[in-house]
């Protein structure tokens, strides 16, 4: 296992926290205690994991993910100290893919940083059809290219999972749960706000007016339906 | 009763009852005086025509008692009773001679047989037998001598009455008779010549009828013994003996007669006199005719007076009626109204006078009214402002409409010069304007005899008058002749005249003085309120001008509009909310400011939305509005409410903007300071949950080294927490005002050292600390030195990074001690550097921007150095970043911020 995680806090117990874990476990650790450090840091190594308080001196979390993601989908986690759900979306919409709220035990930091690797490196079984088109939407399993009415879309991992998800379920009322346990793993469930920023964006990619979706539908109260 | 309402109503009808109240009594006075004329004129003819019945009667007696006495004398000659023919012959040729009535005499015998006849002539009787004559057969009846009918006697072939006398001898023996035979030609001749006599009269008839009603006499001889009937009525014959002599009847011609008759006595002959009642009438008939004439002639006079009274009178003053009625109210007359009055203005009479005077009436009328309506406007525009300029230049305006003055003006007392200068003018020329000036020491200049007189002054030609003659130059260069001056009724206003310029000798009319001094009333009055309203309501505007004064500088915004939405007043914050000028606002409508005020929230749909429901909407609103400039938001609470009068009814409608920024920035702060809080407790708490947790994890096993490593940790990040919860409740005293400092005399060096050991300094970091020589112990409360230090310090270590060099400096300034905390980092910039301070109580949606620390590191250092009585400020610098505070050093200082405590408040 040679994963390049990446720890950003301004608080160094913290981040010796989270580096101890993770170095003890096989991980490779970067650590940087400043969002502008961070973006030097991730020009120069190959990261496949970023870890990011929110809240530090010169620039924050959010920017360095918003920067970050103008050029790679490598998954971030989130670090906070605000529980509350305003700055969760927030975080989703600048590109985070998951995030942990301080404090959190090992146990937690190591399962979201398992789940979130094992959704980017997640692969579709091979399919005797390696292309899914529905309507206008065409997916390409086996390289994980997206086109919609031709051109090719660009789409982090976890939309992608999620896009190609409901597409294989096309028609059928998908409920919350399962979407996020197919998804994003067994360990998810009640975070249905993070459906609600995915299939936001996901909208904003494919359907031609994202506020009178053709593709995916909401199913208040229960879920969400890909209707092609 | 209507009827007696019309009559006093309607002259013609009473010129009428006038008239015929006078003339009915003379027709009937007519009337009377002619039945009472006729009556004695019918009584004088029937007793003229009487009276000449009778004396005819009477002639006619006398001819037939002489012919009677004649016979009665024979009868008694010898030779008559002899029956002696020759000596009848002489006797009776005497008779005929001498009685030219008788024709013939003669002489019957016993038989009838006559005996002798004088005169004998051609056709002699004698011998005849006349016994059948019924004046024999009387004769032979009486020895009284008789008058016989009317006959022809066959002797003479004349028509005759015979008078005989019977002849008796002694012994009685009947021996003839002795006749007499009279002419009735005779008679008749009689009658013509009563006739002629009456010829004036016309138609005048007289007649005799014997007893056998035959016509004895009659001026017509035709008539002679023919039967009465023939002339006369058989209804008069047969009442020939009523006692009323008198009858009128109409003739068998078909005439209508008057008859009179008078019997000729013992023979029973009759006169009769007759004459036509047109005749005998003739002068009632004419004075009958007098009277109708008379009576038409009124009557017609009167219709035509009474026709001319109400076509040229009545009539036109009937018409004159209304028309004056319109005129009193000033009505238009109509066209057929005026061409009336222009057609009957011509007469030449009193009606003619009376309409050209209503009309010259009905012209000053409408001329008063022009003037009183123009005074009317003048008092409108003296009481609507009280600007006495613009009263003024509007009262000048109306009397030069009203006038046809070109030339006029108001000269005043000039009290910075005293001279009287002119306020207003017109058709002036500039230069006069500016130049007029009149010392009141001018006796006889007009301004100044107006003035003194109190009552208009003219000069009717300025060439001519010997008082203007200095001032003819003046006259020549503004080319007018005569000149009026009306004094101004002024009390409290300085002496005023108003001036009125002819360019023509003129003598101003009573009228156009009177009009003149009403103006000059109006003036006066216009300069009068504008003073007295200085005077009186100076305090009031003062009153006014400091509540408006005190509204204009509210930091709320304040509209008052009438009930339609009209702005009446919106003061300053108004005008910089909408972003117009106070005058601009004035009359617009709210709803177009409110519309203004929202479309700054623009950008935000949700808000625009929430604006549109405000100008809907009674009651309270908020508002955002981002203020230009800056990220700032101005948060408005917008209150409507009705505007009432004391009686409690709506007069208008009040919004009221009140600016609750202050109020939603406490409630961020509070919102934030609990987000900074959670943050800030959350940090070292992460942290010791983080090496808990790791600790327990079953998968790793942890040498000792490590573990000792995590629990120092924990240990450090457990005292952090309290440091923190102290710090939070010294703030929370700060801000409650409750904070109370132990003071002590401490070592600054000492303490500076305590507060970097605290600071978690990386092992790249460098600490230094300079102090100068020989400083004094500080009187202060050391752990929140130590506390303020210590925030400084870790904040130096965050921003400045892990190399940073940090450096604490302290040196004494004045009677401060002035600590420095820098570090070689990348610094803080302009715009930090001012509201770094401020930050904690920065307005934001989001706490993300917030920096781990400094929101409330700064804050509670802040309040600790104020809590000493000193200040903190960012210094500017070159490298990295400097925070500087003070805190004051000796005990006097301390001592106003707060009471020494009993008991010292310390952790």
């Amino acid at each position: 296992m040679n994963i390049n995680v990446l720890v950003v806090d301004d608080e160094k117990p913290l981040r010796d926290f989270v580096r101890r874990n993770l170095e003890v476990r096989g991980y490779k650790v970067s650590t940087a205690s400043n969002g502008l450090e961070a973006l030097a840091v991730f020009k120069n190594e190959d990261l496949q994991l970023v870890i990011m308080d929110i809240m530090m001196p010169h620039m924050d979390g959010l920017e360095a993910t918003r920067r970050i993601r103008e050029n790679s989908h490598v998954p971030i986690i989130i670090l906070t100290a605000m529980g509350e759900e305003a700055d969760k979306v927030r975080a989703f919409d600048l590109g985070a893919d998951d995030y942990l709220t301080k404090p959190f035990g090992v146990g937690e930091l190591l399962g979201r940083v398992k789940a979130v690797l094992r959704r980017a490196n997640w692969s579709e079984p091979a399919s005797p059809a390696e292309r899914i088109v529905r309507g206008e939407i065409e997916v390409d399993l086996e390289r994980h290219k997206v086109k919609v009415r031709g051109k090719a879309i660009d789409i982090t991992p976890t939309e992608f999972n999620l896009l190609v998800y409901l597409m294989k379920n096309a028609g059928k009322a998908l409920h919350h749960r399962a979407i996020l346990q197919h998804v994003w793993g067994t360990e998810y469930g009640d975070e249905a706000e993070y459906l609600r920023v995915y299939v936001g964006k996901l909208r904003q990619k494919i359907e031609a007016d994202p506020l009178k979706p053709h593709y995916l539908h909401t199913e208040h109260g229960f879920g969400y339906r890909f209707e092609a | 009763m209507r009827r007696w309402i019309a009559f006093n109503r309607d002259l013609g009808l009473q010129l009428l009852a006038l008239y015929l109240l006078l003339i009915i009594p003379f027709l009937i006075a007519l009337l009377i005086f002619d039945r009472l004329i006729g009556v004695r004129i019918r009584e004088d003819v029937q007793a003229s025509d009487l009276s000449l019945a009778r004396s005819i009667s009477q002639e006619a007696e006398l001819a037939l008692t002489k012919a009677l006495k004649t016979v009665e004398g024979l009868a008694k000659y010898p030779e008559v009773v002899r029956s002696d023919s020759a000596g009848m012959e002489a006797v009776f040729e005497v008779i005929i001679n001498t009685s030219p009535d008788i024709n013939l005499v003669y002489r019957l015998d016993a038989n009838g047989i006559m005996v002798y006849h004088y005169p004998t002539g051609p056709t002699s009787t004698v011998g005849d037998d006349f016994s059948f004559r019924r004046y024999f057969q009387r004769a032979l009846l009486t020895d009284q001598s008789l008058i016989s009918e009317g006959r022809i006697s066959p002797t003479t072939n004349q028509a005759v009455a015979t008078a005989v006398m019977p002849l008796w001898s002694a012994e009685g023996k009947f021996l003839g008779l002795v006749g007499a035979n009279i002419r009735l030609e005779s008679l008749s001749e009689t009658l013509t010549a009563v006739v002629s006599e009456h010829q004036t009269e016309g138609g005048l008839q007289v007649t005799i009828l014997d007893s056998a009603e035959q016509i004895i006499a009659d001026p017509d001889r035709q008539l002679l013994l023919q039967p009465a009937g023939h002339i006369i009525p058989g209804d008069y014959l047969v009442n020939f003996n009523v006692e009323n002599h008198s009858q009128i009847i109409t003739a068998p011609d078909g005439e209508e007669r008057l008859y009179t008759h008078a019997p000729v006595s013992n023979i029973n002959w009759d006169v009769i006199v007759s004459r036509p009642t047109s005749s005998a009438f003739a002068t009632q008939l004419i004075l009958r005719r007098v009277v109708l004439v008379a009576a038409a002639a009124f009557l017609l006079s009167g219709l035509f007076f009474w026709v001319t009274l109400t076509v040229r009178v009545i009539r036109p003053i009937e018409r004159l009626g209304p028309i004056s009625a319109s005129i009193g109210l000033n009505q238009p007359l109509s066209q057929a109204e005026q061409e009336q009055l222009l057609s009957e203005s011509g007469r030449d009479d009193q009606i003619g006078h009376l309409i050209r005077s209503i009309i010259r009436l009905k012209d000053s009328i409408a001329e008063r009214m022009k003037e009183q309506a123009t005074l009317l406007e003048t008092s409108t525009a003296v009481v609507s402002t009280l600007d006495p300029e613009t009263v003024l230049n509007r009262i000048l305006e109306q009397m030069g409409r009203l006038l046809s003055i070109k030339m006029y003006a108001v000269i005043a007392l000039d009290e910075k010069n005293g001279s009287f200068r002119i306020r207003a003018g017109r058709g002036l020329s500039r230069q006069f304007i500016e130049q007029l000036s009149i010392q009141p020491t001018e006796p006889d200049s007009v301004t100044m005899r107006a003035l003194h007189a109190k009552e208009p002054v003219q000069v009717t030609d300025t060439e001519t008058d010997p008082s203007y003659a200095i001032r003819k130059r003046r006259a020549r260069a503004e080319g007018y002749r005569a000149i009026l001056a009306v004094p101004l009724n002024t009390q409290y206003a300085p002496p005023t005249a108003l001036l009125v310029f002819h360019p023509t000798p003129h003598v101003f009319t009573h009228n156009e003085i009177q009009l003149l001094t009403s103006f000059a009333n109006h003036a006066a009055m216009a300069i009068e309120n504008a003073m007295l309203y200085e005077r009186s309501d100076m305090r009031l505007r003062e009153q006014t001008h400091r509540l408006e004064a005190l509204v204009q500088s509210l930091h709320d915004g304040l509209i008052l509009s009438d009930l339609k939405g009209a702005v009446i007043y919106a003061n300053k914050r108004v005008g910089e909310l909408s972003e117009l000028s106070t005058k601009t606002l004035m009359g617009m409508h709210v709803d177009q400011i409110l519309a203004r005020i929202a479309a700054k929230t623009s950008g935000k749909t949700h808000r625009k939305n929430g604006a549109h429901k405000v100008l809907n909407k009674k009651g309270e609103q908020t508002l955002e509005i981002p203020q230009d400039g800056s990220d700032r938001t101005i948060h408005l609470r917008l209150q409507v409410f009705n505007v009432n009068d004391e009686e409690g009814i709506p007069i208008g409608h009040g919004v009221f903007f009140h600016d609750v920024t202050a109020d939603r920035e406490l409630d961020r702060l509070k919102s934030s300071l609990v987000s900074t809080v959670s943050h800030e407790l959350r940090t070292p708490l992460a942290a010791i949950k983080g090496y808990v947790s790791t600790m327990l994890a079953d998968d790793v096993e942890w040498d000792y080294a490590s573990q000792h490593e995590f629990l120092t940790i924990i240990s450090e990040e457990s005292d952090r927490l309290t440091n923190l919860v102290n710090n939070l409740l010294d703030l929370s005293r700060i801000e409650a005002g409750s904070l109370m400092l132990a003071r002590e005399n401490c070592d600054i060096r000492e303490m500076v050292n305590r507060a970097a050991r605290q600071a978690y300094l990386s092992p790249g970091n460098r600490f230094e600390v300079r102090m100068e020589a020989k400083l004094p112990k500080l009187y202060a409360d050391p752990p929140r030195l130590e506390s303020i230090l210590r925030n400084l310090i870790e904040n130096a270590v965050k921003y400045g990074g892990e190399n940073a060099k940090i450096r604490v400096e302290v040196s004494r300034q004045a009677k401060d001690f002035l600590f420095r905390v820098r570090d070689d980092g990348p610094g803080i910039s302009e715009t930090e550097r001012q509201n770094i301070f401020e930050s904690f109580y920065r307005v934001d949606d989001s706490l993300a921007r917030l920096t781990s620390g400094t929101g409330l590191g700064l804050a509670i250092c802040q309040g600790l150095v104020r809590a000493h009585g000193g200040r903190i400020w960012a210094e500017p610098q070159e490298n990295g970043a400097c925070i500087a505070f003070t805190i004051p050093a000796n005990n006097a200082a301390a001592s106003n911020n707060r009471k020494k405590p009993k008991r010292a408040v310390r952790q």
